[in-house]
């Protein structure tokens, strides 16, 4: 078996095996399917994709939800909303450069602005330990006001519950979202197109490398800010400068920039090959990376996006991006292919290729 | 497990019995043990960490040197090329001249 | 970052690969025992960069994947005991036991810490006085001076809630192991650079001159390890077969000498199995007799926990070289890094795990449509 395929094909583990056994061979015991559910399953990669399709995805099945978008698009007699949600379980609740709240607001805007909806207000259900401090709680909800009405979204009603010490780790904060379509103004993550090129607004793994500083047991120091940021100004920009060039739009939080390309790619049917060189990588994410043994490619991010758009208009979607401050080191950063559908890639600077797959299991728990 | 990289000493400072310093690594700052390198290292050296410990104290003159080495590899892969090339088109014109002799001696060949 | 971007220099690679393929007069097969070394020459595309030339086969350089299945097991069962914290180096989270992995062992309760230092793991020990704490104590000799220090300090700080589990395995009868085989293809070796740093290169001229194969010490980077390439192949042109070291920024003759003595006094050469491969003698550390009482596998009396290792398996084939990971049957299909069946796919130094994340399909370059 020498092209190395990796047997998506039904049937291929258990082919696998039994030529081992024919063979006279064996493995190393193997570690049976999970039978709880394990922190990898929420890091955004490989083992949460499974979850999803194994036991959500059968029980909720519908058009709407197998779309699997930022956010769903329902049809209203007349006309069409976007909806999101989202669950907010960071740890720690506060971190250099916000904190849950902030998360809480960008967040749920955020994803709903991916598939071009233009954000109208935000419901928020909370859970809180018992014994969370007060002052900690203002700060998270004057983050989320103030993130709010700074975003013009504002949160139209909610919940409060309050369980027991041991039972919710200082706070769990959802917020679902409804936002206004545009006809005309429709990303999504199965329109990325062959000649396509991948563009991103701005430098990566800041949030999560700051979340892991700010975590008591690695014990690092680094100056860095989590990136958290509304992006809605930058997708208007994008939608006044390019329109419906713009083919699909997201924000790679858990996962990386890795995770939202290799996304797209499986929803598309197309390959994406990046340039190493042109990736945006702060010295001091690169440096904690290199010292933790990461990949920024998998690091979460907060305030950037992820865009594809015509060729024609690559240069242009740099332009505007870098215009405005939220934008400032937007890159092209490799373009869409037909070989290869699935598969993202990279060019290394020694001129190598490689693949960038899913994130397998787990980085970091819990960083969003 | 082989994961050791450079960093810059800091602060040396003892904690408990140990020889401890602060590093940074390009914007990232750690605590790291120097107990094994502590005869030979003070702030501004730069040291190898491996699991928060130094292991080795980077020599920055051999660094420099075997670098040099390496940069003058590729200088005379380009001195190598631009020989070539030279002889390349001193040959280029004895062919010609020897044409044009021949042209001139009225020969066929 | 100074002293690791300039060896990443695609300038200063493309001059090495040129000299090498300009300098190897037949195709020549190189070995490196360090997983840190597998991860850079797969990542970085180097076999595809060296072409026909040298062909870089992967040998046994992972702690991790070489732990035996036993030892896994034992870290298990300790991990799953209430009163006891288990801390270890995050890789060894999803290795495989004969039915578990750490992961699984903290979603059913146990307290499962990962750490970055064996210092924080005895940190933990002593704020929390009424728990135990072990640490998983593996890796090759580069990790032992940091394993000797936490268990030095906890016996110097009266720290009576602390032990460590050990797997401690040395790479010179690793490399013997191999150029013992007999249908060894291995002409010359890269020895690993950090664990070089600790033990200097003294042990290794015994082996080039024994075995008349050139060994050259070399560093973790794509110039690091194109240059080491080069001066291994370079001396199988010349018919030489010496000890040189390429990691001289970080690397001496006589190694870390304090580093060296720690380690000896807390440590003594035991026998040991490596997973996949077999027994080799005097391969492995075990602490010495005065620390004991720091010992995980005496204080917990682990000796009834066993298990049987398959006597031939394919991550052994893959760690001493003899097949590449790709043309395991059940790679990439039985066996992925979410559903790993042996080590060498999971670690983040197992040439498995290297070959899946970034080389298992075969890339050609296409043209940049724009």
């Amino acid at each position: 078996m020498t092209d190395g395929s990796a047997g998506a094909r039904p049937g291929a583990a258990s082919e696998g095996v039994a030529r081992i056994a024919a063979a006279g061979l064996s493995c190393p015991a193997p570690a049976g399917p999970a039978s709880r559910v394990l922190l990898g399953h929420g890091s955004g990669g490989k083992l949460s994709a499974a979850l999803l399709r194994e036991r959500f995805l059968p029980r909720f099945a519908n058009d709407i939800l197998s779309a699997l978008g930022d956010a769903a698009i329902v049809d209203v007699p007349g006309s069409q909303v976007a909806v999101s949600t989202d669950t907010f379980v960071v740890s720690p609740l506060e971190f250099p450069g916000g904190n849950i709240g902030h998360l809480a607001v960008h967040g749920t805007v955020n994803d709903l602005a991916m598939m071009g909806a233009s954000p109208l207000c935000l419901a928020a259900g909370f859970i809180l330990e018992e014994g969370l401090p007060f002052d900690v709680l203002d700060r998270v909800l004057d983050a989320m006001a103030d993130a709010s009405a700074a975003a013009g979204v504002p949160v139209v009603t909610g919940d409060t519950k309050v369980v027991e010490r041991g039972k919710a780790d200082g706070m769990f904060i959802n917020t679902t979202g409804i936002g206004r379509l545009e006809e005309q103004f429709r990303p999504a993550p199965d329109r990325a197109r062959p000649g396509d090129a991948v563009i991103i607004s701005g430098p990566i793994g800041r949030h999560g490398i700051a979340i892991m500083a700010a975590r008591e047991d690695l014990r690092f120091e680094v100056e860095l800010e989590s990136d958290t940021a509304n992006l809605v100004p930058l997708v208007r920009l994008l939608h006044e400068a390019c329109g419906d060039s713009v083919h699909c739009l997201r924000d790679p939080t858990r996962g990386g920039v890795a995770s939202a390309l290799n996304e797209i790619a499986a929803a598309s049917g197309v390959g994406v090959e990046l340039e190493e060189e042109a990736l945006p990588v702060p010295v001091p994410v690169r440096a904690a990376c290199e010292v933790l043994g990461l990949d920024p490619l998998y690091v979460a991010n907060e305030g950037i996006l992820v865009a594809i758009v015509d060729p024609e208009l690559a240069l242009e979607a740099v332009a505007v991006l870098r215009d405005h401050p939220g934008g400032a080191g937007a890159a092209r950063i490799g373009f869409v292919s037909g070989d290869r559908p699935g598969l993202v890639s990279l060019r290394t600077g020694l001129g190598s290729r490689r693949v960038v797959d899913m994130l397998p299991g787990d980085q970091l728990p819990r960083i969003c | 497990m082989c994961l050791g990289i450079p960093g810059k000493v800091t602060e040396v400072y003892p904690n408990e019995g140990l020889a401890m310093g602060m590093v940074d690594f390009g914007g990232v700052r750690r605590e790291v043990c120097l107990a094994y390198v502590a005869d030979e290292v003070d702030a501004g050296d730069y040291v190898v960490v491996h699991v928060g410990f130094a292991i080795s104290r980077v020599d920055e003159e051999e660094a420099r040197r075997t670098f040099q080495l390496l940069q003058e590899l590729g200088q005379t892969d380009e001195l190598d090329w631009m020989r070539e090339m030279a002889e390349q088109s001193l040959a280029g014109m004895d062919d010609a001249a020897d044409a044009r002799e021949g042209e001139s001696a009225g020969g066929t060949a | 970052m100074k002293y690791l971007s300039e060896y990443r220099d695609p300038q200063l690679a493309r001059t090495l690969v040129d000299r090498i393929l300009a300098t190897a007069s037949r195709p020549r097969v190189l070995m490196e025992v360090c997983g840190g070394q597998t991860h850079t020459i797969v990542r970085q595309g180097l076999q595809e960069l060296l072409r026909d030339a040298v062909e870089m086969i992967h040998g046994p350089g992972c702690p991790v994947c070489v732990t035996p299945l036993e030892q896994i097991d034992r870290a298990l069962h300790l991990a799953a005991r209430p009163e006891i914290i288990f801390t270890s180096f995050g890789d060894m989270l999803r290795v495989p036991g004969s039915d578990s992995d750490l992961f699984q062992v903290r979603a059913a309760g146990g307290d499962v810490r990962v750490v970055y230092s064996p210092l924080d793991a005895l940190a933990i020990a002593r704020r929390n006085p009424d728990r135990e704490v072990v640490f998983f104590a593996v890796g090759f000799e580069t990790t032992a001076p940091a394993n000797a220090m936490a268990v030095w300090q906890a016996r110097e700080l009266g720290v009576g809630n602390f032990s460590v589990l050990v797997s401690h395995v040395t790479v010179p009868p690793a490399i013997e192991a191999i150029l013992d085989s007999p249908d060894n293809r291995v002409e010359g070796f890269l020895a690993a650079g950090h664990v070089c740093t600790v033990m200097g290169w003294r042990e290794y001229e015994p082996l080039a001159a024994r075995y008349g194969v050139p060994i050259v010490v070399t560093g973790f980077e794509p110039v690091d390890i194109l240059e080491g390439i080069y001066m291994a192949v370079r001396q199988l042109e010349e018919g030489r077969a010496e000890v040189e070291n390429q990691y001289a920024r970080s690397v001496r003759r006589e190694g870390n000498e304090p580093a060296q003595e720690l380690v000896s006094q807390v440590f003594r050469l035991v026998d040991r199995a490596w997973r996949g491969v077999g027994e080799i003698p005097a391969s492995g550390l075990g602490l010495r007799e005065e620390f004991t009482a720091f010992d995980a596998e005496r204080k917990f009396e682990l000796q009834d926990i066993r298990a049987t290792e398959p006597e031939d398996c394919m991550a052994g084939a893959v760690l001493r070289g003899r097949i590449k990971p790709i043309e395991c049957p059940a790679f990439g299909s039985a066996c992925t890094p979410e559903s790993p069946l042996g080590a060498p796919m999971v670690s983040s130094e197992g040439a498995c795990a290297a070959y899946y994340n970034y080389a298992r399909f075969q890339l050609k370059p296409t043209g940049d449509p724009a």
